[in-house]
């Protein structure tokens, strides 16, 4: 039990340190944010003595209160979910971020577990017929998707079977003038938008997961348990499944729940190219238009949803993997 | 094709010929495993019979093929191994079946009903993550049987072998001690209650007490249970307690089988004889003790005619160019040899432990002088006052990792790994620090030379806190104590970095020791320290990467590398465990004799008392025997072996192998619970009472101390020391004897 607290524990600090390091880094900007901000309002013609009002309204922040003040406010700001006003699009970026963040997870989360899925099943073939035509060949693409980026195929996808064939639509997330309920039409026309971005996505990490999937599975398949477990007679379905599938995923599990939120980042160059609405979408179109507060708002998300990630994946875990939960880890 | 007929050709056989009847259970005629189509053999010409109940020792080098002997009788051999010839397994009912003919499926349900397996090393034996009994319960739904009747036998099973079931059974493999885990493994392969069992090596990862007393189990279930025992090991003495039968393998093929008592006392195979004279024991005069030269070869380059030729100092021209036949010797009895002087072999190398303990213990008694005061008395000689290393009181806890909120709401859990230990070094001295593993020898080692830091105490180098030294309060450089002590490892492959060369592996501590000198200097030094060390030519090994060398050649290295740092005491942590049997006294030889030459202090740990006695004994030392962080008995390595005080000692005693065969068929072990408490919450009073075969009532409450003896050299910690103590007057604890005069006599 001790463990599940040490890590809950854990939780805010990291948050903590993270809203810390974005206030700091914003403070820290060459030209700095509020210089960049105090222009632009002026350019906008706002009267000088009402622009570190302005300032305060849009970043929660008195640009004159001295810096431990400011930080205080800003952290006070987060614990309230307050992140200020996007000055670009003119709304409070918390409902920008409570609109985009649904649409990003699932894209992330449906293509990172469809490439763990296919990944994990293509490299425990290919570690079961280690040498075969097959495993050459799959190691082979492996590789290649390994070498590709995600957004070449997102563009390749895009041009050919968007533009050329209109097979798929080339932007939003769902079809114009569908509310949002229940119905089937509703799901269909999401899935219709989600398609393209999730095999995208999905297709450039395959590779990688089937290699890490075959080196684990080809060392599980040498262990002395596997061979014991063989002798002993059990039938080659369980000794695939509770032997050889479990103890080879075991190490990619975090790895797994790692990579959902390091690829929440990578949304950013796949969201703009489909026109996605997500948090990437939406991140780049603040940096263009330097809405600092929105990219406050997306930097912050990004990284509390990594840290709630590993969050979740320490704490499974120990659930599945019985060395974990006894605080020592010597298997691994 | 040789019929193995009554074996009752020893008087003393007695037990093994009650056993042994014409009904063999398994006959192996004309078995080769081969890789690369056929070029080489891993396993040549195999014929040999195994009689039904009985337990077949089979001893070999490692890499000698004695492991694929084992996976062969289940048709198990790895790929790409091809395994040829016939395996013929009679059943009860009398019918006979060839293994090598039977399809998947038969084999599958012959393999754990009929010939089940006990492999090395526990841990990786099962699948960490799933509990102890899963395994049970799998294996027996995959076999068809009754899973509660099957898992009440599981319990009894494991019962007999000393464990808690349900415990054991609700744990992960993780969660028990590496002596528990192999009696689990036991018990698994024995769920289906099989005719016989094949064990390959499954107590090398052991100490040694806990092999001991796992073999002495093993002796029960053996005959509780009608079983036929094949004991694959690489440890003559280990088997030859419990074994009817031994076998020697070397360099693939059999070189001799035979009546246990035979192949003891009266082998006709020259390796066989070498392999005894050079096994440490306590009974043989030290001097006897001799190395075999040498390394048993690969699968690629096996010589020609006699594959011991190489190595034998018998051999002729007759040995270069024929393969001698597996012959019977003596016209029978059950005893084969492969070799064409078995008479000469008997004549020109007599056996060392023939010269019973009575010769060695009149030389002890009537050269008194020449004990260990000798050798006290000559360190006191050439130190002054000031010890090399001296430590007062160390203690060494290790807290368990605790959160913020743990600190408030739990006890801290502490293993006392050291606890109040002080003990003095002197210079040149050498001293053994020998107990069971999870006693806190590495740790206490590791502290003498500082590499851990005592959480209590302290540590003197000649006068100088070593760890005030190391924050710089003291007069002496702390690189010059970090120098003086060194430390030789386990595991040799893993202490040399395997991406460099010999060369470059022993220039870094010259660097260090000669600042100064030029190129050519520091290859001459290297060049000499090689030689030295018994590696020749230096010339060709110093270009060498690690993992070019043998296991016995790395662990020269590892003493070369130490010895350039010009140190003034070197621990050697299980140095010699890692390296084969046959070379072992070779390189406790070389670290003596360096010893002298180098002028350091020796700390060497071992779980083996064998081995620290021959290298107390030779370098005139001490051993210390601990247990559960502290040292409950100190003395000469003679004192130790026939005079021990503390029963503890006394139970590593038993639990070494000798090779007398007269008290070979071990007793049971002179303890109460086989496992060591758990050293987070060490028993109160005297910590080994628990275990204790003579505890009484007072050893639960008072802490015996360590005191000097009044007639013998060395100290013990035990109240049987003292005749006025209150122990005489107490009650004896649960199991423990009435009468500890008994165990006196033992």
């Amino acid at each position: 039990m001790n463990y599940y607290l040490r890590r809950t524990v854990r939780i805010p600090l990291t948050i903590l340190a993270v809203a810390t390091f974005t206030f700091g880094l914003i403070r820290l900007l060459p030209g700095g944010p509020f210089t960049q901000l105090r222009i632009q309002l002026i350019r906008q013609g706002v009267p000088a003595e009402q622009v570190n009002a302005r300032i305060e309204a849009l970043q929660n922040i008195r640009p004159d209160a001295p810096l431990w003040q400011q930080y205080l406010d800003y952290l006070i700001g987060v614990a309230q979910l307050d992140l200020g006003r996007s000055i670009s699009l003119n709304a409070p970026v918390i409902e920008i971020l409570a609109r985009a963040l649904p649409w990003t997870v699932f894209l992330v989360v449906t293509s990172t577990v469809l490439m763990f899925v296919i990944g994990v099943l293509i490299g425990a073939i290919q570690a079961y017929k280690e040498g075969s035509r097959f495993d050459k060949v799959a190691s082979g693409s492996s590789i290649f998707l390994m070498a590709v980026p995600y957004y070449i195929f997102a563009v390749l996808f895009l041009f050919f079977l968007s533009f050329q064939l209109n097979l798929f639509p080339t932007g939003n997330a769902v079809e114009r003038g569908i509310e949002a309920s229940l119905s089937a039409e509703y799901f269909l026309s999401v899935l219709h938008h989600a398609a393209l971005p999730i095999i995208a996505f999905t297709i450039g990490g395959v590779g990688s997961t089937a290699l890490n999937m075959r080196g684990n599975g080809i060392q599980v398949l040498g262990e002395e348990y596997v061979e014991v477990a063989r002798l002993r007679g059990l039938p080659d379905s369980r000794i695939a499944t509770k032997y050889v599938a479990k103890n080879a995923i075991l190490p990619m599990y975090t790895g797994l729940l790692l990579l959902i939120g390091f690829r929440l980042g990578g949304t950013v160059v796949l969201e703009q190219i489909f026109s996605y609405p997500g948090l990437g979408y939406y991140l780049i179109s603040a940096v263009n238009a330097n809405d600092y507060p929105l990219m406050m708002g997306c930097f912050l998300v990004i990284t509390v949803t990594l840290v709630i990630a590993v969050y979740i994946a320490d704490l499974t875990y120990g659930l599945i993997d019985p060395r974990i939960s006894a605080g020592d880890s010597d298997g691994y | 094709m040789a019929t193995n007929t009554d074996t009752n050709t020893s008087p003393t056989d007695d037990t093994a010929s009650k056993r042994v009847v014409d009904d063999p259970i398994l006959e192996i005629e004309d078995t080769n495993v081969t890789y690369s189509e056929g070029d080489t053999y891993v396993l040549e010409d195999v014929n040999v019979t195994i009689d039904r109940h009985e337990v077949l020792g089979i001893v070999g080098e490692s890499g000698s093929g004695k492991s694929m002997f084992a996976s062969a009788l289940l048709d198990a051999v790895p790929d790409p191994g091809l395994l040829t010839g016939k395996i013929h397994y009679n059943r009860k009912d009398g019918s006979t079946v060839d293994i090598l003919q039977m399809s998947d499926e038969e084999l599958r349900q012959f393999r754990w009903e009929e010939i089940s397996m006990v492999f090395q090393g526990a841990m990786s034996s099962f699948n960490p993550t799933m509990k102890v009994g899963s395994h049970f319960k799998e294996t027996l739904r995959t076999h068809d049987k009754n899973v509660s009747e099957g898992m009440e036998f599981a319990r009894e099973l494991l019962e007999n072998l000393y464990l808690e079931p349900e415990r054991v059974l609700d744990s992960y493999p993780h969660e028990l001690s590496g002596g528990m885990q192999q009696r689990a493994l036991i018990a698994l392969s024995m769920v289906l209650d099989p005719e016989v069992l094949v064990m390959d090596e499954p107590t090398a990862a052991l100490d040694l007490l806990m092999q001991r007393s796992i073999l002495q189990l093993l002796d029960n279930l053996q005959s509780e249970y009608d079983l036929t025992i094949i004991f694959i090991t690489h440890d003559l003495p280990l088997v030859a307690s419990l074994a009817d039968r031994m076998a020697i393998i070397y360099a693939f093929q059999f070189a001799e089988i035979g009546p246990r008592d035979e192949i003891i006392g009266n082998s006709a195979h020259p390796y066989t004889r070498e392999l005894l004279n050079s096994t440490p024991n306590l009974d043989a005069p030290l001097e006897d003790m001799q190395p075999i030269e040498g390394e048993g070869p690969a699968p690629v380059n096996v010589p020609s005619g006699c594959r011991y030729h190489p190595r034998c100092q018998l051999a002729t021209e007759k040995c270069r160019t024929d393969d001698p036949p597996f012959s019977p010797v003596d016209g029978g009895g059950g005893h084969r040899s492969a070799c064409h002087y078995r008479e000469e072999a008997r004549e020109e190398i007599p056996l060392n432990f023939g010269k019973t303990a009575e010769d060695f213990d009149q030389q002890l008694v009537s050269d008194p002088t020449d004990g260990p005061n000798a050798g006290s008395t000559a360190t006191l000689e050439t130190t002054s006052d000031t010890p090399l290393l001296s430590l007062d009181d160390v203690e060494v806890h290790f807290g368990e990792e605790q959160s913020l909120i743990e600190r408030f709401t739990q006890d801290p859990t502490v293993v006392r790994a050291v606890d109040g230990i002080s003990l003095d070094i002197e210079e040149q001295d050498l001293v053994c620090l020998l107990g069971e593993s999870g006693c806190g020898k590495t740790t206490l080692g590791k502290t003498m030379i500082g590499l851990q830091k005592p959480t209590g105490g302290s540590i003197e180098y000649r006068g100088h806190d070593i760890w005030e030294a190391k924050a710089g309060n003291t007069d002496i450089p702390y690189k010059e104590v970090r120098s003086a002590l060194q430390i030789i490892h386990q595991d040799p492959g893993s202490a040399l970095n395997p991406n460099r060369r010999i060369a470059d592996i022993l220039t870094e501590p010259l660097r260090h020791t000669h600042p100064n000198i030029g190129r050519a200097e520091r290859r001459d030094r290297m060049h000499s320290l090689l030689e030295r060390v018994g590696m020749t030519p230096a010339g060709d090994f110093l270009e060498r990467y690690p993992h070019q060398l043998s296991g016995g050649e790395k662990q020269r290295v590892a003493l070369a590398r130490a010895l350039l740092m010009d140190p003034d005491a070197i621990l050697a942590d299980e140095a010699i465990s890692a390296v084969d049997v046959s070379l072992r006294i070779g390189i406790m030889d070389l670290m003596l004799e360096l010893q002298a030459e180098f002028d350091t202090s020796f700390l060497f740990i071992s779980h083996d008392l064998s081995n620290a006695r021959y290298f107390a004994e030779h370098g005139d030392g001490r051993i210390a025997v601990m247990y559960l962080g502290e040292i409950v008995e100190i003395g000469s390595a003679e004192r130790l072996i026939h005079d021990p005080r503390h029963p503890y000692t006394e139970v590593l005693r038993w639990a070494t192998p000798n090779l007398d065969l007269d008290a070979m068929d071990a007793e049971d072990p002179p303890i109460r619970e086989i496992d060591v408490p758990d050293p987070v919450d060490p028993p109160s009073g005297c910590r080994f009472h628990t275990r204790c075969p003579v505890a009484r009532e007072a050893c639960r409450e008072e802490q015996p101390k360590l005191a000097e003896l009044d007639d013998g050299d060395g100290a013990a910690a035990c109240f049987r020391e003292d005749p006025n103590h209150a122990y005489w007057n107490s009650e004896p604890l649960d199991g423990a004897a009435e009468n500890p005069e008994g165990l006196e006599q033992h």
